[in-house]
């Protein structure tokens, strides 16, 4: 490759190197380069998917078990993608590239948590949605936040883990709520009703929790995956 | 380093291949890079969790434990093995470094084979784990019995399969966002596969999280005065086998993958696979529900497992021994203090019990996935009368304690033996067998509160206060036991005649 191959960055003021102004457009340039970098298209494009999915499969007839358990499997499914969106392909060096990442780790987690909401509370319009969008609402800020937690923890690659261990947890406690021996902490927001103070309060902390860790510490990933 | 600075090769590379040899480095090395060790605290947690929680929450019984263990286990595994295995199928895609591993001399189905069979081998020693200690604590709990392997070897046997899927996705679709997808896919297929079951004649029971009767919910009775059926375990661990096989199999089909002959294996593989899985399929759907609770399939029954077992039960030390089968030895204190002073007052009675002996239940199929279960034959037989009863924990019904069990036996055995012994019919009770049924409740302690006489759900013997059989009751019951009893020896062949009436009561 040569050096007249290297294609001219977009976007770039012919007077960058004096420093007397701003690029314009360079800051949509910096989140869009940021979201790409997190794969968040194809995010987005696997949130409308755990949408459209739920909204089949609430058209089938469920037993009691299966309508209280179906949405908190997808709502697993959409906190963990959000986690996995937070893995970073270019590693610690990224850390060194300035002060708006944080912000854009911070953006590119809202964003994608209410989208997640959006699409699966989509979903459920119109149908037998257990729960309802409040419950959606937490259930999905809680196992991000966790998701998000395992991103700052484990890495990105592998935070998936821990909102589908969540959900097993959750799942097994909705069934115990039927059977005698019900789990009632707060902790286990899903188990609990919508409108639970409790339950909200301990799903709000842990969504928190991880978008703070996320937004100071970004996931721990290393460079190549 | 400088050319010179090398050493001289002193002996001749060797020529040998030791293919055995190279794929056990290649397992070795795959083996110490698996995401799945990762996930070995996850799986192990949830397995505490759930599954393990749950089995010991349950009586010492080896039937119990291992069939609820099954399904919670193995959704407990389901999202870290499919996950884990999905990263690592991914591996070389995410990495864009499937051409630069091309070139290498094993096939590309030969590494991914290697790399699939690290992540297996993580996830069954994980699953072997936790069945062992489960297993082993069941063991020093249990009274009698041995362990049913068929749930464990169910379990394990999915492992493969769900390691197979996961890694097959992560090969084809190697994005970062396809673990989770697929981990919680696998999840909502395995833990919603048990929806569609309606019947034993279901191909859903196929589903390996299956253990038994759908919809049966707890049930003791299963598995322990009969063997524990294979049947459906088997056809659960053939479709398992030939789904792992169809799926490693198609992964060698693409190009690339190896040689000519060797995609061609792949695919004969993967049709002996999908072949072996639909014979499974097919043969679940002709199961039935057997009368001792299991799903017999005819082409995999093994008559011989129709057969009771043999056991020598464990019998209490009162006036009328109060027998159990071995394995609810643990049972036999409190069913023996709930039965005891109803067994205190018929003791010596003409046609009272000479034991009480614990029956096993049979089961039929109704409409969809209901079962009733009860006890074959009447609850008196043979000569001398031996008085049968089924605890409830053998019926269809929540998991009860200890207590809760002993205060449903005092309501019900308690007056079917009182009724059995005075000759109460269903139907057509003289109020003098009332009166005496109610007299005999009463001294052994079960108050007489329900009041009716005739209609559904009424109990038969109890009369309302204020009633001339409720007088007569009060008068015999105020009798000493002695005096009662030597009444009851001279009257009973009168009394179950319906030849006495409320005037002739002491």
């Amino acid at each position: 490759m040569t050096a007249g191959a290297v294609r001219k960055p977009r976007g770039v003021a012919p007077d960058r190197e004096t420093g007397s102004a701003r690029p314009p457009l360079a800051g949509l340039r910096l989140v869009r380069l940021h979201l790409a970098s997190r794969r968040v298209p194809a995010a987005l494009a696997a949130l409308a998917a755990c949408g459209v999915v739920l909204r089949v499969a609430l058209h089938w007839h469920w037993d009691t078990y299966g309508a209280l358990q179906l949405p908190l499997v997808f709502e697993a499914g959409a906190a963990a993608v959000i986690a996995v969106a937070t893995a970073s392909p270019l590693g610690e060096p990224e850390r060194a590239t300035g002060r708006w990442l944080p912000y854009l780790r911070l953006g590119a987690a809202l964003a994608l948590t209410a989208a997640a909401v959006g699409a699966l509370a989509a979903a459920g319009t119109g149908a037998h949605l257990a729960g309802g969008n409040l419950d959606v609402l937490r259930n999905v800020a809680g196992l991000t936040g966790i998701g998000l937690l395992c991103a700052a923890v484990l890495g990105g690659s592998l935070a998936w883990a821990g909102p589908l261990g969540y959900m097993v947890v959750a799942v097994y406690a909705l069934y115990a709520a039927w059977h005698g021996a019900a789990l009632t902490t707060p902790w286990i927001w899903p188990a609990r009703p919508p409108h639970d103070l409790g339950a909200a309060l301990c799903a709000a902390l842990v969504f928190a929790a991880g978008t703070v860790v996320i937004t100071v510490r970004g996931a721990s990933d290393s460079a190549g995956e | 380093m400088i050319a010179a600075g090398a050493p001289a090769a002193s002996r001749p590379l060797r020529a040998t291949r030791r293919p055995g040899l190279a794929a056990g480095r290649l397992l070795r090395l795959e083996l110490r890079h698996n995401a799945m060790l990762w996930m070995l605290p996850v799986a192990a947690a949830l397995f505490w969790f759930t599954a393990y929680r749950k089995s010991m929450a349950l009586p010492p019984l080896w039937n119990l434990r291992a069939m609820t263990m099954q399904g919670p286990a193995l959704l407990d595994f389901v999202s870290p093995v499919v996950g884990a295995a999905a990263w690592m199928g991914s591996r070389e895609g995410r990495r864009h470094t499937t051409d630069l591993v091309a070139g290498t001399a094993r096939p590309r189905w030969a590494r991914q084979l290697a790399t699939w069979a690290a992540t297996t081998c993580w996830a069954v020693v994980a699953y072997l784990g936790c069945m062992g200690v489960l297993y082993g604590v069941t063991a020093q709990q249990a009274a009698w019995g041995g362990p049913l392997w068929w749930p464990a070897a169910v379990g394990a046997a999915s492992l493969p399969a769900l390691s197979a899927l996961g890694f097959a996705a992560g090969t084809f679709f190697p994005s970062r966002f396809t673990t989770p997808l697929v981990a919680v896919a696998a999840f909502f297929a395995l833990g919603f596969s048990t929806v569609p079951i309606h019947g034993s004649q279901s191909y859903w029971q196929i589903s390996p999280v299956v253990a038994g009767p759908w919809d049966i919910g707890l049930d003791a009775g299963v598995g322990t005065f009969y063997h524990y059926l294979p049947d459906l375990p088997i056809a659960q661990v053939m479709f398992l086998a030939g789904l792992t096989v169809a799926v490693l199999g198609l992964m060698g089909l693409p190009a690339g993958s190896g040689g000519r002959w060797l995609r061609r294996s792949a695919a004969a593989i993967t049709a002996a696979g999908l072949l072996a899985a639909g014979t499974a399929v097919a043969l679940a759907g002709t199961g039935r529900l057997e009368a001792h609770g299991m799903i017999a399939i005819p082409a995999l029954h093994d008559a011989a497992s129709d057969q009771p077992i043999r056991y020598t039960p464990v019998c209490s030390h009162t006036a009328i021994p109060v027998c159990l089968n071995p394995a609810y030895t643990s049972y036999l204190p409190a069913v023996t203090a709930a039965l005891e002073p109803v067994l205190g007052q018929v003791a010596g009675l003409p046609g009272a019990p000479v034991r009480i002996s614990q029956a096993a239940a049979t089961y039929q199929q109704g409409p969809g996935n209901s079962i009733s279960i009860g006890m074959a034959g009447p609850p008196i037989s043979s000569k001398p009368p031996v008085f049968h009863l089924v605890l409830p924990d053998q019926l269809p019904a929540p998991a009860m304690t200890t207590s809760e069990l002993a205060a449903q036996l005092r309501s019900n055995a308690g007056l079917n033996i009182v009724a059995n012994v005075i000759g109460v019919p269903r139907s057509g009770a003289s109020q003098a067998q009332l009166a005496v049924m109610a007299a005999l409740l009463k001294a052994a302690g079960r108050p007489v509160v329900i009041a009716c006489t005739a209609g559904p759900g009424c109990q038969p013997g109890l009369s309302a206060p204020g009633t001339p059989a409720y007088a007569a009751a009060q008068r015999f019951a105020a009798l000493s036991a002695t005096a009662r009893h030597a009444w009851l020896v001279q009257h009973m062949a009168a009394l179950r005649a319906g030849q006495i009436t409320l005037a002739q009561l002491p």
